[in-house]
C-alpha cells in the first residue's frame, strides 16, 4: 500500500509557503533527498504543472496532485503538504480556472499500470471531503497518518 | 464491433490510467468491448483513425472531429455518473 511509504518527514504541515513554485520545489526536493527522485525531478515537475495544471477543487477545498515523467522517478512515493494559507494553483481541466490550493499530493510515479492501487490511494483520500477536512485540521504528523490509514480500512 | 476509445492526459502518466480503468469497469459492466487507447494529449491527432470517442482528464481546446467527454470527473469523484452516462450514450451506439 501506498501509504505505508507515507513517511513522517514526506509529510509537511503548517507551510507558509506563498506559490506554487515554493511548495513544490520543497516538497519534490525532499523526494529527491529521500531516493525516490532524481535531480532532474524538480524541474520537471515544474515544468509540467506549468503545461499540464493539477490544482482541483473538491467541494470547495482546493487541492493539487502535481506529478510527472517517470523518467524521472527512482521508485514509487508520495509527499502530502497541507499550508496554512492556500496557494494559487490552474485547475486540471481548464488552466483559466484558478484554485486555492491548501492541500497537495505530490506524486512519484514510476509505472503507473503496474501501481494502480498507488494512484487510486491518493484519489480515495481525495474524492473524500470529509477527509479532507480532517487532514486540514490535523495536529501533526502522526495524526495525518491514522487519517488516511483509517479512510483505508473503510475501503 | 470493438470500439476504440483514446484516453489522454497531458504525460499519459497518471490521471489517464485512472480514466482508462474507470472507462474499461464501465464497458465490462455494460459488455461493450473496448479497445483504449491511452496517450498524451499533444499525440491525439496521430491516433484518431476508427476512433469512437476521446476522453481526456485536461480540457482540449482542438476539436478532433469525434465525441469527446471530459474524464476530470474520475479523478476528483465529482460528477463521476454524468460521465458515466455520457460516455454509455456514445459506446452503446
Amino acid at each position: 500500500m501506498l501509504w505505508e511509504e507515507l513517511k513522517e518527514s514526506l509529510i509537511f504541515l503548517n507551510g507558509e509557503e506563498k506559490c506554487e513554485k515554493d511548495i513544490l520545489k520543497k516538497m519534490g526536493g525532499a523526494l529527491i533527498c529521500e531516493g525516490y527522485a532524481k535531480d532532474t525531478y524538480v524541474q520537471a515537475l515544474l515544468l509540467r504543472e506549468k503545461r499540464f495544471p493539477t490544482g482541483l477543487d473538491i467541494n470547495g477545498i482546493g487541492v493539487a496532485i502535481p506529478h510527472t515523467d517517470p523518467r524521472h522517478v527512482k521508485k514509487e512515493g508520495v509527499a502530502l503538504a497541507i499550508l496554512k494559507k492556500p496557494v494559487t494553483f490552474r485547475h486540471m481541466e481548464d488552466e483559466g480556472v484558478r484554485v486555492s490550493v491548501r492541500l497537495i499530493f505530490m506524486l512519484a510515479v514510476l509505472n503507473p499500470e503496474a501501481h494502480l492501487n498507488h494512484l487510486q490511494c491518493v484519489l480515495n483520500i481525495i474524492q473524500d471531503t470529509e477527509v479532507l477536512v480532517q487532514l486540514l485540521t490535523a495536529g501533526g504528523q502522526k495524526d495525518i497518518i491514522q487519517i488516511i490509514k483509517t479512510k483505508e480500512e473503510t475501503l | 464491433m470493438k470500439k476504440k476509445v483514446i484516453v489522454a492526459c497531458g504525460g499519459a502518466v497518471a490521471t489517464s490510467t485512472i480514466a482508462a480503468n474507470k472507462i474499461l469497469e464501465l464497458c465490462r459492466e455494460y459488455d461493450i468491448d473496448v479497445d483504449i487507447c491511452q496517450i498524451r494529449i499533444s499525440e491525439i491527432e496521430f491516433h484518431l483513425d476508427g476512433t469512437s470517442l476521446i476522453v481526456t482528464t485536461t480540457k482540449v481546446k482542438k476539436d478532433y472531429g469525434v465525441p469527446y467527454v471530459s474524464g476530470i470527473s474520475f479523478i476528483s469523484g465529482i460528477g463521476e455518473e454524468q460521465t458515466r452516462e455520457a460516455i454509455l450514450a456514445i459506446l452503446k451506439v
